[in-house]
């Protein structure tokens, strides 16, 4: 080291110590806090030279274990040294005012702030004091803090949210009015409005329990599992296309039923875990059925895959096996694993060989063969695949089955097979009798779906270390299944298995797994779908990059109640929406947006506009139109022709839905990778190429768009209009009424009764003048419309149903 | 003091972005986070429309405004287009040196005898410049003062999708952005009620390979960058068209009604997003004019079709080059013509016969328009595709053809602030290897950034906690030898 360069530093610290006394007056308050303050300026600046990355670390410096921090360097300088930051090199160097000397380098584009430096020093003054990272060390139990207010709470989670308001001096907003809290708490469990009758029976419910009793019939509901469903097929990338090249349809959807289904009966999470990664491998439990394992560990066959001419299959196993680090380590860990594919972590404690280690639990599935047969047809095939029945036509599937066994006992011997020529004349009755059995027979093996599975190859593939992540180079060391080093070992008597790794994630860490870890990254998510952002809000990145969360200890506690009941979701979000936290107005005043304008401090509820399939079920549910059936194959509503014109290998049609599947809800809409519906791609749906843990929220022309012109929302305001005609009463006043109460649950006041009676007049009069208009706008999508309503008329309320249907307030969650 | 917000401002932002405040909330935030610090302050909010880029001030004085990327998808052969190799000529019908291609990546002729191609054109040399072009190109190649051309080009990826994707994205990873949506987020558009980033493609119709929505994906970036398809036939861009039945007149008095509701309702829940919705919906009414006005080729000159070999009505590379051209003159920022079919494994003879004359004259009446306009020098026109061609033939006799090659091959650049009448950079002798100032894709980016006025190292978005760039993590330059 250039002592020169030192004492610049040193007496830049002393300058800055003489200029900077309020902050030290302030600092001897409050010690910065290294995960909080200090740990996010090192991270973001430092350790990609300085940090976990070995191989390219530089002077042979660590600063993200405090050993080395403090230690000498080959030059003689010691970067940290505690209590004494005019003696650091770290404080010298990131003062110098010689530019090459200055840390960080120009060339690394980062700049520290002064508020930064200074942070820093203080750090130092006080100790320089590391604290493991917070999202490695198990969540501790923590009381909530103090407070005046106690008696705001309504359960734990708001002591803590009180506690830490009044320490900033803030108060709760009042909570939501009853309205609010109905359309907000059915579309955060539902993705649906309450319907009319739903809030007149709620606002009309004299119970002091009116609350409980709503939450517990939500979450008792499909919807609800539907509504969940959105949420973990974003996680975990299910789609209905191999999303390269040719981008052919797989056979999946019956993974999605299961999904679904778990839901439904609230399976613990921990099991939910256990049967996706692994329920190949572990069978069913008691009350399981023997096909739930298959269905659900049929996510470990979601990834990206191709058979694309000319692909050199090591190098796509290379890329399946990162495929799968990156969305386990994701869905569960909230981990980037995946950035030590080339090279240890820059950031995080993971290194390339735990990358590799990570990949060698799925080294085992059978999944290549695709290679060489995968067919350029729709669907394409992706073996193994097997044919199940969905877990929603269990019971419809053993009925039949039953009746085509007596009916096959019934009917005379002869006329089986049916192909074969009855030697006389049958009786009527045995005619009706086998086109019912053949009907049967057809409808019985339309239940049977397809569905890729994952099975074991006998001897799992080697797995090695490819130096920069490079599959051409197989010089590097075989490795055998393991989790990250640093999380610990797994005591396994033969090599790891899948079933290893999934328990791993679940066992307590009490007991050497990292379950409460994991509790920790879902439960934040769960947090964010009921606040619109977590409690840390990188929620797929817990690692040092992300966000410190904004309240660790209610974070740490949530998680931990969510593994002492068992991993219960369905109690989870009843205890969260059971807060007053939860039931806070989502009005800001100025003063309270101004001082905290994201919400970090919970001193208010979120405003958001619904997911994308949120929209979709809103706009055709009010309509009337929504087919709500649980379950099945994907459907395909409207879309704009030629929209699969770039697919190829084969070459695309797109057979829009013409029945009851025209109407269904979101959630079951064809996802097609490369292509996915502009209707959902609008509102932000993700392409599921990879895990999705928090949508963007965009709000552009192009969303516009596809409300106002889309067919689908186009036909569902014809039918909106012919319920408002049909059932809104005799009055232009009254069938107002029905349209505000359908889409926003609420009466519309006298201006804006007066607008859309102002619309609805010059609509009727160009219609009257035009009919042939009218006819136009009726004839938009497959619904029948009620054909004794006169046609200006039902096209007048067409217009009227389609303006409240573009209102914000119709799929914005308040 | 200390503000707790500085030291993570970039990695909240899209964070809260997603919190979907309104745009001049956003722009507030922008500001009060000093994104100076890296992506400079903004000018406007996101979703406003003075939304004046995500670099403002840019870094630099920029050289070009707009950005046309003529994509020759499938893979263009270099050997056949503009790399001359006699020495190959020569090498007609022999084994390749194995020392040439021994640990290279292989596509299609995997585990096949590797037996070198003889280039299947001649070369002529134009201008004084003396740039050789292939004889396939013969109005592009007398214009050779006018363009660069990169002989030396690598990538990483040899299957076209995930070349694309390389081409496009800096990587192979799915989920990130495009280049066009990091040049209008970065930049802003400058164009009145139309994206800022236009895609439109072209095939002859034969069997062309699939072209993936992700290639023009805003991925992390907010979804206003994302690229919009425009057709030149048919609707021009989905639900632009007003419904059966719905006249202009009634467009607008419900799109004035939904205003005067959301107004009224403003007052009482003082919703930002409320704000931002009364402006979009101002935008998609626009636009829906706006859009089938440019889609309307009627004001163009017989000349100019003729120039163009366009087609009105009829998705061909010449009327997509006049398209281009009409975007970029309204102040649209990136446009992305993809021209399909040029992945010619087998048949190379005749397929180069008939897709390269359209393209021809379409790349060369764009350059002519471009210029005659006054509109060249500041825009920047890149011809090329996701990889070039194996010197090894693939296939037997007439139906002969080449491989996917990554190691070595061809890029084409005019217009705003690349010097004209070069060539850069070099594969050897067969056409295998490129050898001399190797020119990787990242630097392509790096070369577009720069001449738009962005330092690429400097234009990162904090994504899974890495600063995301279009150039990546490993070094990248700009191609200063070919700049003016």
């Amino acid at each position: 080291m250039n002592p020169s360069k030192g004492i610049s530093g040193r007496l830049a610290w002393l300058w800055m110590v003489a200029v900077s006394l309020p902050s030290l007056v302030w600092a001897t308050e409050k010690v910065p806090d290294f995960n909080r303050d200090i740990r996010p300026i090192l991270s973001h600046t430092c350790f990609a030279c300085h940090g976990p990355d070995a191989q390219n670390r530089q002077a042979g410096l660590r600063l993200d274990v405090r050993e080395s921090a403090t230690s000498q360097l080959d030059s003689g300088a010691v970067a940290i040294v505690p209590g004494s930051p005019d003696t650091s090199e770290l404080i010298a160097r990131i003062y110098d005012t010689d530019s090459d000397a200055r840390m960080p380098p120009p060339e690394s584009n980062h700049v520290l702030a002064a508020a930064q430096k200074e942070m820093l020093g203080l750090w130092i003054a006080a100790g320089a004091r590391y604290d493991p990272h917070w999202a490695y060390v198990a969540p501790k139990r923590h009381s909530p803090p103090p407070a005046q207010r106690g008696d705001w709470s309504f359960n734990w989670i708001d002591a803590f949210v009180i506690g830490r308001l009044e320490a900033e001096g803030l108060a709760p907003s009042p909570d939501a009015d009853p309205l609010t809290l109905l359309r907000r708490i059915t579309f955060d469990l539902t993705g649906l409005p309450p319907s009319p009758a739903e809030v007149d029976a709620y606002l009309g419910d004299p119970r002091e329990s009116r609350y409980e009793a709503l939450v517990t019939r939500l979450l008792a509901s499909p919807r609800h599992a539907e509504r969940m469903a959105v949420w973990w097929l974003d996680l975990v990338r299910y789609a209905d296309t191999v999303g390269y090249h040719g981008d052919q349809n797989h056979s999946i959807s019956p993974y999605r039923d299961w999904v679904i289904k778990a839901f439904l009966d609230n399976i613990p999470f921990d099991r939910f875990t256990e049967l996706q990664l692994a329920g190949d491998l572990v069978g069913p439990a008691d009350g399981e059925h023997a096909d739930d394992p298959v269905l659900a560990s049929a996510y470990n066959r979601l990834l990206q895959t191709t058979h694309e001419g000319g692909l050199q299959p090591k190098e796509y196993r290379a890329i399946y096996q990162a495929d799968r680090v990156r969305n386990v380590s994701g869905v569960w860990l909230g981990a980037t694993v995946g950035c030590s594919q080339c090279h240890d972590h820059k950031y995080d404690p993971y290194t390339a060989k735990d990358f590799h280690t990570l990949g060698a639990f799925f080294a085992d599935i059978d999944d290549e063969s695709h290679f060489k047969n995968g067919a350029n047809k729709i669907p394409t095939s992706r073996a193994p695949e097997k044919l199940v029945v969905g877990p929603f036509d269990r019971t419809k599937a053993t009925e039949m089955a039953s009746q085509i066994h007596s009916l096959e006992n019934e009917l005379p011997l002869h006329v089986l097979p049916p192909s074969i020529q009855p030697p006389e004349p049958e009786t009527a009755e045995v005619i009706s009798q086998r086109t019912l059995l053949l009907k049967l027979s057809a409808d019985h093996k339309q239940l049977n779906r397809e569905v890729m599975v994952t099975q074991s190859l006998a001897t799992p593939r080697d797995v090695r270390i490819l130096h920069r992540g490079n599959w051409m180079d197989e010089t590097g060391p075989l490795v055998q299944p393991a989790i990250p080093v640093f999380l610990g070992s797994l005591n396994t008597k033969d090599r790891a298995t899948r079933a290893d790794l999934a328990q791993w994630l679940i066992t307590p860490v009490a007991r050497g797994g990292c379950g409460e870890l994991t509790s920790r990254v879902m439960v934040n998510r769960i947090w964010s779908l009921l606040f619109g952002e977590g409690l840390c809000r990188s929620t797929s990145d817990f690692g040092g990059q992300g966000e410190p969360p904004d309240d660790p200890a209610l974070l740490d506690r949530l998680a931990l109640e969510w593994v002492a009941s068992d991993w219960d979701l369905r109690q989870l979000i009843r205890t969260i929406v059971f807060s007053r936290t939860y039931r806070q107005s989502s009005n800001a005043s100025a003063d309270l947006l101004a001082r905290d304008p994201d919400n970090r401090l919970l001193a208010r509820q979120g405003r958001w506009r619904l997911p994308a399939e949120g929209v979709r079920d809103t706009v055709l549910y009010v309509s009337g139109l929504l087919v709500e059936q649980l379950g099945g194959v994907s459907v395909h509503p409207y879309q704009p022709a030629g929209y699969y014109q770039h697919l190829n290998f084969p070459q695309r049609e797109y057979n829009v839905d013409t029945d009851s599947r025209q109407w269904r809800r979101g959630l079951y809409v064809h996802w097609q990778r490369m292509f996915l519906h502009p209707q959902l791609l609008a509102f932000d749906a993700p392409s599921r190429e990879e895990c999705t843990a928090t949508r963007m929220r965009s709000n552009t022309p192009r969303a516009a768009l596809v409300l106002l012109n889309d067919p689908t929302f186009v036909e569902a305001a014809r039918m909106l209009a012919e319920r408002a005609i049909t059932t809104g009463g005799p009055t232009d006043d009254t069938r107002i009424e029905c349209l505000w109460r359908q889409t926003v649950s609420r009466e519309p006041d006298s201006h804006e009764r007066s607008l859309v009676k102002g619309l609805l007049a010059r609509r009727r009069a160009e219609f009257k003048a035009d009919p042939n208009a009218a006819v136009q706008l009726l004839s938009v999508g497959l619904a029948r419309s009620d054909a004794s309503i006169d046609q200006v008329e039902l096209a007048a309320w067409t217009a009227a149903a389609r303006v409240v249907l573009n209102l914000h307030e119709a799929i914005a969650r308040y | 003091m200390f503000d707790p917000t500085a030291s993570i401002h970039r990695r909240t932002f899209l964070g809260r972005f997603g919190l979907s405040l309104g745009g001049a909330a956003v722009a507030g935030l922008l500001a009060r986070d000093g994104m100076a610090a890296t992506a400079s302050s903004t000018g406007g909010g996101l979703d406003s429309d003075q939304f004046l880029g995500a670099i403002h001030p840019l870094h630099h004085s920029p050289k070009a405004k707009a950005v046309i990327f003529l994509c020759l998808a499938g893979g263009p052969s270099h050997l056949e287009t503009f790399d001359p190799k006699p020495m190959l000529a020569r090498l007609d019908g022999q084994e390749m040196p194995a020392s040439v291609t021994a640990g290279q990546p292989i596509a299609q002729l995997q585990g096949k005898k590797l037996v070198c191609l003889g280039p299947r054109a001649t070369f002529s040399q134009h201008k004084e410049c003396g740039t050789s072009v292939s004889d396939f190109f013969p109005m592009i190649g007398s214009m050779a003062d006018r363009y660069a051309i990169v002989r030396s080009m690598v990538t990483d990826q040899i299957n076209h999708d995930p070349a694309h994707t390389f081409m496009n994205c800096g990587t192979a990873l799915s989920g990130r952005p495009s280049m066009g949506a990091w040049v209008t987020y970065g930049l802003g558009s400058q164009a009145e009620n139309l994206p800022g980033f236009v895609v439109m493609t072209s095939k002859l119709g034969r069997n062309p390979q699939p072209i993936a929505s992700r290639q023009w994906h805003s991925a992390f970036l907010p979804g206003q960058f994302q690229g919009v398809e425009f057709s030149t036939s048919g609707s021009p861009v989905h639900y632009v068209n007003n419904v059966p039945g719905v006249s202009s007149s009634h467009q607008r008095d419900l799109i004035d009604t939904v205003t005067a509701l959301e107004q009224h309702r403003l007052a009482s829940v003082a919703d930002p997003e409320i704000v931002t919705r009364i402006k979009q919906y101002e935008l998609a009414f626009r636009m829906q004019t706006s859009v089938p006005q440019l889609a309307d080729l009627s004001s163009e000159t017989p000349e100019t079709l003729a120039l163009y070999g366009a087609e009105p009505g009829k998705a061909t590379v010449g009327t997509n080059c006049l398209m281009a051209r009409r975007l970029v003159e309204r102040g649209v920022r990136f446009v992305h013509l993809y021209h399909s079919e040029w992945d010619h494994h087998g048949g190379i003879d005749k397929y180069m016969r008939e897709i390269c004359p359209p393209t021809d004259r379409a790349a060369t009446a764009l350059l002519t328009d471009l210029e005659r306009r006054g509109l060249l020098s500041e825009t920047l026109v890149i011809i090329g595709g996701e990889f070039g061609r194996t010197p090894m033939g693939q296939g037997q006799g007439a139906e002969i053809g080449r491989d996917h090659h990554i190691k070595g091959f061809s890029m084409l650049l005019a217009g705003g602030g690349i010097r004209g009448g070069i060539s850069h950079g070099a594969t050897d002798d067969f056409g295998y290897h490129a050898v001399q100032d190797i020119v990787h894709v990242r630097d392509l980016h790096a070369t577009m950034l720069h001449l738009l006025g962005i330092d690429h190292a400097k234009f990162t978005v904090a994504h899974q906690g890495l600063d995301s760039k279009l150039t990546g993590v490993e070094p990248a330059k700009p191609v200063k030898a070919i700049l003016r």
